[in-house]
């Protein structure tokens, strides 16, 4: 009685909530409506999860096709979406962290969202279970190197890049998680703190469909209840079949003959899709969540040529677009009455000193160090490359954080990169003098194919010279392979590709022999900040150890970033609106479900 | 011949296997196959790379991993082709088979319309050389010639695409224009017609009346938004062509081709009303077809029947009648569907396509099909034509015009030959033989060269598959393209050679 009382009482609380907030889902759905939008690279797998199949062509379908506990927007902060699920952390030490998935989360095919699902991720994802002396190389088909299928009947092998041996991520997850008795929730149980935990979990593939074809279920909830099985059972048959069709089953470059691939649980499912030319989304109908569409039909259609973008939308035949900034773009768009955005992608241009095993060692000495970050003529760079693409763009004056990101502008600040706003040659003239070197030499390495670097690397050369600094050409089509060489270069210039705002990127880059440190940088106390920044779970504290390890990272001198790259989206505003730019991945897709058609 | 067909492929062979060695190291060494995880800050760095290395056998040194895609490609002879796959896990012969359909369906229209316009201008202006029409014609095709394709391309879907659609929303010829316009054709006419002295200014002003009554027919009758030949248009037409073609064919005192050739014009009159309103609404692509070959065979036999006692002459007039009136009827048809076409939801009253093969989500008849596939092929066809015409133009008028100096032309004359045997049949037919090698050599390069075409057009056919695995650094979609241009030249480099021997009993092939 005391309970059904209780239960009431939530029921009716949580329906006024609803409705008072205005969030109560309702269709908007104007019937007929469509939208075209352009993207550079066809679609090529519905698994995202998998080494290859991870590429903004595929997740900006997936991002539609697909609900997640959280997502970016455009500031960037991570957002939560409760309509399809909730995770709250119970513990820190050990992490623990249980997920609830919505009773509004469902599949298109009209089931539920389960556990079963999350178990797939967590399986597939975090690799735990994958055979360790499984050598993908030894047992697939030696001429093609693919995964087609024909790996052994028991070895489990889920191609998502995790190695169990150096778990990182899920792959910390190393106990089976424990699934709630209503098949609604997960609880994840990390082996060692994890900061980016949100980052780290959703819902992939649907198991139900899975567990029909690699384990021949006959029915939805079959096919579930077999997945979620083999998962808590460890069946080694059952889950490298699973692992076989996870890797390759979802990879189609035109419509699947199979409908039942294209079972999504988003705002949007597959309705068409035509080799290299487009894929068209239609508007789930069984989609109960907060992200309900008012465009009925999305077409992404697959245009690499950046004015052949700009003039398909100019003669109407796609309404977004998005291409690869240059200046003709920036030209032609500014000559049409479109609406033009112009933004920041993830990506930044930087530029490292090899503290040891430099090419002439010049670089080993903090003094020549500080000297050239002072010549490094950044805002000319800006003002001559950049600025021409986009007319708002600044130099990024920090090494951890993005700009418009929290703790940027705290952070630019007191990190002490303003002392190299302005190029000083007097002042590096005397470190230079200081050091005793004579015409130090800088031999930079960056790829000898990019135009927009060797057009930056002849304005640091020219600055350079001034104060007297010989920086030569160290340049290389293979430039890529050759970062963190010994004894080639004495500074790199290339970009560094941020595709999250997780704190955990940080370590393999400023860590004493991290993946990422390819220019020998080591600093006892920056490790230390490091390791407590990777244990540290409280959002305010990563921030401040954030901001001193880019203090101490810019007072060693390590080397100075440029610009963030520019990015353009365009659109027209006369069929569309309430489109904007984000700048992490998916980009101007981040809010699909506010683009309203506009009506004459 | 055979032992030389044999021969010649043996050789090509050997050198194709080195070529392909070649392409395969230099693509392999031309960058870095991982600079784009080598950048990256995922937490799985590390095991991206490993995965990308065992996927393309990085860890195999270039020299020898060509090895193990050329044992992929030798299975081809078991029948099992296997062409390795992408940085992205693709299979390339799945991607080869959609880029190679995707490229056929760009070129094939394009090569075919560029070999026709350019050997009729050329051979035209070799029999009026140094007028101001040969003139005219050598400007012109230079300046083609001359221009980077990327750009035209630009310029084509500014003014012909995003222009043309404008226009078309309100679609209105305003007086000026006739004003300006009607002259100007009378010019070109003028220039291109052959006839001199009193009959020239007849010409002009004959174009010049033609032309106004046309722009202003076009003008009142609201032409740009429901186009139509009609039966007047058709009728005029079918009659030009049947003069023309026996014209050529066989000459027109050969007047049982002429009735036979007018007799087809008739019957497709004829048949126009009924095909208009009444069964082209039921045909799909296989009974169309069907169709077409059953219209080719009953106007072959009207002409076998005619022609007695020189049966096929006359068929082959008759045939190449009703080829081009069945293609006037179904260009009329396909503008019967225009204005539904043009005014769907899907195209929203901008026909003319700049990018892609069709319009997403386009459903409808055959003939909106045929038409969306027209707005979408318009561009990409002009760009192509125009790289291709110059060379067409200059070598077969080039050609004509050393065979019609030679000796056996002055002997063809003398012994009394019409002027017109003497050009189709005695100078027509040797200047082929030089251009024969030009188109076989065009037709295997312009499959794999209309790299930019392809780009600028969003067409991802044999280009794209190139260029994307250049970029890439990812040697084999390259090898796949190289394998298919690379057999492709040797092919029709082969062909050329038995076509000389059909073209020049002189050439013994042994």
């Amino acid at each position: 009685m005391k309970k059904s009382r209780i239960a009431a009482i939530v029921a009716v609380a949580a329906t006024a909530v609803l409705v008072l907030s205005g969030c109560a889902p309702q269709s908007e759905v104007v019937t007929g409506s469509s939208l075209s939008v352009a993207w550079n690279q066809p679609f090529y797998s519905y698994n995202v999860s998998t080494s290859y199949g991870n590429a903004a062509a595929n997740a900006n379908i997936t991002y539609m096709t697909g609900s997640s506990f959280n997502f970016y927007n455009d500031v960037p902060e991570l957002q939560l979406d409760t309509s399809f699920g909730t995770y709250e952390k119970i513990s820190d030490e050990p992490l623990v962290v249980k997920y609830t998935l919505a009773d509004t989360a469902r599949w298109s095919d009209g089931e539920p969202v389960t556990a079963a699902d999350l178990m797939l991720t967590w399986v597939a994802v975090g690799g735990s279970y994958n055979d360790t002396t499984f050598d993908p190389t030894e047992y697939t088909d030696p001429d093609t190197g693919a995964l087609n299928g024909k790996q052994p009947k028991d070895v489990i092998y889920f191609d998502s890049g995790a190695t169990p041996d150096d778990p990182t991520g899920l792959g910390l997850v190393t106990a089976v998680p424990e699934v709630s008795s209503d098949g609604k929730s997960v609880t994840l149980t990390y082996s060692k703190p994890y900061v980016d935990w949100e980052l780290a979990f959703g819902v992939g593939l649907p198991a139900h469909v899975i567990g029909k074809k690699a384990l021949g279920a006959t029915s939805n909830a079959d096919g579930a209840a077999a997945v979620l099985k083999a998962i808590q059972d460890k069946d080694v048959t059952a889950l490298a079949a699973i692992s076989n069709f996870w890797n390759t089953g979802y990879d189609f470059t035109e419509m699947p003959t199979d409908k039942d691939l294209l079972v999504a649980n988003g705002p949007y499912v597959i309705s068409d899709f035509v080799a290299d030319q487009y894929i068209t989304l239609t508007a789930n109908k069984e989609y109960r969540g907060a992200h309900k569409p008012k465009v009925e039909e999305i077409t992404v259609r697959f245009i690499p040529d950046p004015m052949a973008a700009v003039q398909a939308l100019q003669n109407g035949e796609v309404q977004i677009i998005s291409p690869q900034a240059t200046a003709d773009v920036a030209d032609a768009l500014k000559a049409l009455p479109v609406t033009t955005l112009l933004s920041i992608e993830g990506s930044y241009e930087h530029i490292d000193l090899q503290f040891a095993d430099g090419k002439s060692g010049t670089m080993s000495n903090p003094k020549l160090r500080q000297a050239f970050m002072m010549v490094i003529p950044r805002q000319e760079i800006v003002d001559k490359l950049i600025v021409p693409l986009n007319p708002e763009a600044q130099v990024r004056n920090s090494q951890l954080f993005l700009p418009g990101a929290a703790g940027y502008d705290d952070s630019v600040k007191n990190n002490g990169s303003s002392a190299y706003a302005d190029v000083d040659i007097e002042g590096a003239k005397a470190l230079i003098a200081e050091s005793g070197v004579a015409n130090p030499e800088v031999c930079m390495l960056f790829s000898s194919t990019n135009t927009r670097r060797a057009n930056e690397f002849a304005l640091i050369q020219q600055s350079g010279a001034l104060a007297g600094f010989n920086v030569t050409d160290c340049s290389s089509p293979d430039w890529g392979g050759l970062l963190g060489t010994p004894g080639v270069y004495d500074a790199a210039l290339f970009a560094w590709q941020n595709t999250s705002l997780g704190v955990t990127q940080s370590s393999p880059t400023f860590h004493s022999g991290g993946i990422n440190n390819l220019n020998f940088y080591s600093n006892p106390e920056v490790d230390t900040l490091l390791d407590e920044l990777d244990g540290t779970f409280d959002a305010a504290k990563q921030i401040t150890l954030q901001q001193q390890i880019d203090k101490l990272v810019w007072s060693d001198y390590y080397g100075v970033t440029v610009f963030q790259f520019p990015a353009v989206t365009a659109f027209d505003q006369t069929k569309i609106a309430n489109v904007t730019s984000a700048p992490l991945a998916p980009t101007f897709f981040w809010n699909f479900w506010e683009w309203a058609p506009v009506s004459k | 011949m055979t032992s030389f067909v044999l021969r010649r492929l043996l050789a090509s062979l050997l050198i194709f296997l080195a070529a392909t060695y070649i392409m395969y190291v230099l693509t392999a060494m031309s960058g870095d196959p991982l600079a784009d995880l080598r950048t990256s800050t995922s937490p799985q760095k590390a095991q991206l790379i490993a995965s990308r290395t065992a996927l393309l056998h990085l860890d195999v040194p270039v020299y020898l991993r060509y090895f193990i895609w050329l044992g992929g490609v030798g299975k081809c002879f078991i029948g099992q082709c296997d062409l390795g796959v992408t940085i992205q896990n693709q299979p390339v012969s799945v991607l080869l088979g959609q880029a190679a359909s995707s490229t056929l369906q760009l070129v094939t229209f394009a090569s075919v319309a560029a070999i026709i316009l350019g050997l009729l201008v050329g051979i035209t202006t070799a029999l009026r050389q140094y007028s101001s029409y040969d003139y005219g014609v050598t400007f012109v095709s230079f300046l083609f010639f001359s221009l980077p394709i990327f750009w035209v391309a630009v310029l084509l879907k500014q003014y012909l695409a995003i222009g043309v659609n404008d226009f078309l929303s309100a679609p209105d010829i305003p007086w000026w224009f006739i004003a300006v316009c009607a002259p100007l054709l009378g010019v070109f006419w003028m220039i291109v017609l052959p006839w001199r002295g009193r009959a020239r200014l007849w010409t002009f002003l004959i174009a010049l009346a033609a032309s106004a009554a046309m722009l202003i027919y076009l003008k009142l009758s609201n032409w740009f938004t429901y186009p139509h030949i009609g039966i007047v248009g058709l009728l005029v037409t079918g009659a030009a062509i049947a003069f023309g073609v026996t014209a050529v064919s066989t000459g027109l005192r050969n007047r049982r081709a002429l009735y036979a050739s007018l007799i087809v014009v008739g019957v497709g009159c004829a048949i126009y009303f009924p095909f208009l309103y009444g069964f082209s609404f039921y045909l799909e692509p296989w009974s169309f077809a069907l169709l077409a070959v059953g219209t080719l065979l009953a106007c072959f036999f009207i002409g076998w029947f005619m022609g007695k006692p020189e049966r096929l002459p006359v068929a082959r007039t008759a045939t190449i009648v009703g080829l081009l009136m069945g293609f006037i009827i179904i260009v009329d048809r396909m503008m019967y569907v225009w204005d539904d076409y043009a005014g769907s939801e899907r195209v929203k009253g901008r026909p003319i396509a700049t990018i892609g093969s069709q319009t997403p989500g386009l459903e409808g008849t055959m003939w909106v099909h045929m038409v969306d596939t027209f707005t979408h092929l318009l561009l990409p066809t002009i760009a192509l034509i125009l790289i291709s015409f110059a060379t067409y133009t200059r070598y077969s008028r080039a050609s004509l015009l050393e065979v019609m100096n030679q000796d056996y032309i002055r002997t063809a004359r003398a012994k009394g030959l019409t002027e017109r045997t003497v050009v189709v049949r005695h100078g027509f037919r040797n200047a082929l033989i030089p251009i024969a090698t030009i188109v076989a050599f065009d037709i295997g390069g312009i499959i794999g060269g209309a790299v930019i075409t392809e780009r600028v057009f969003g067409w991802k056919g044999m280009g794209a598959l190139f260029q994307y695995g250049l970029d890439n650094v990812d040697p084999n979609p390259v090898m796949a393209f190289f394998l298919v241009t690379g057999s492709l030249a040797i092919l029709f480099n082969l062909f050329a050679d038995i076509v000389y021997a059909g073209l020049d009993p002189r050439i013994r092939l042994s």
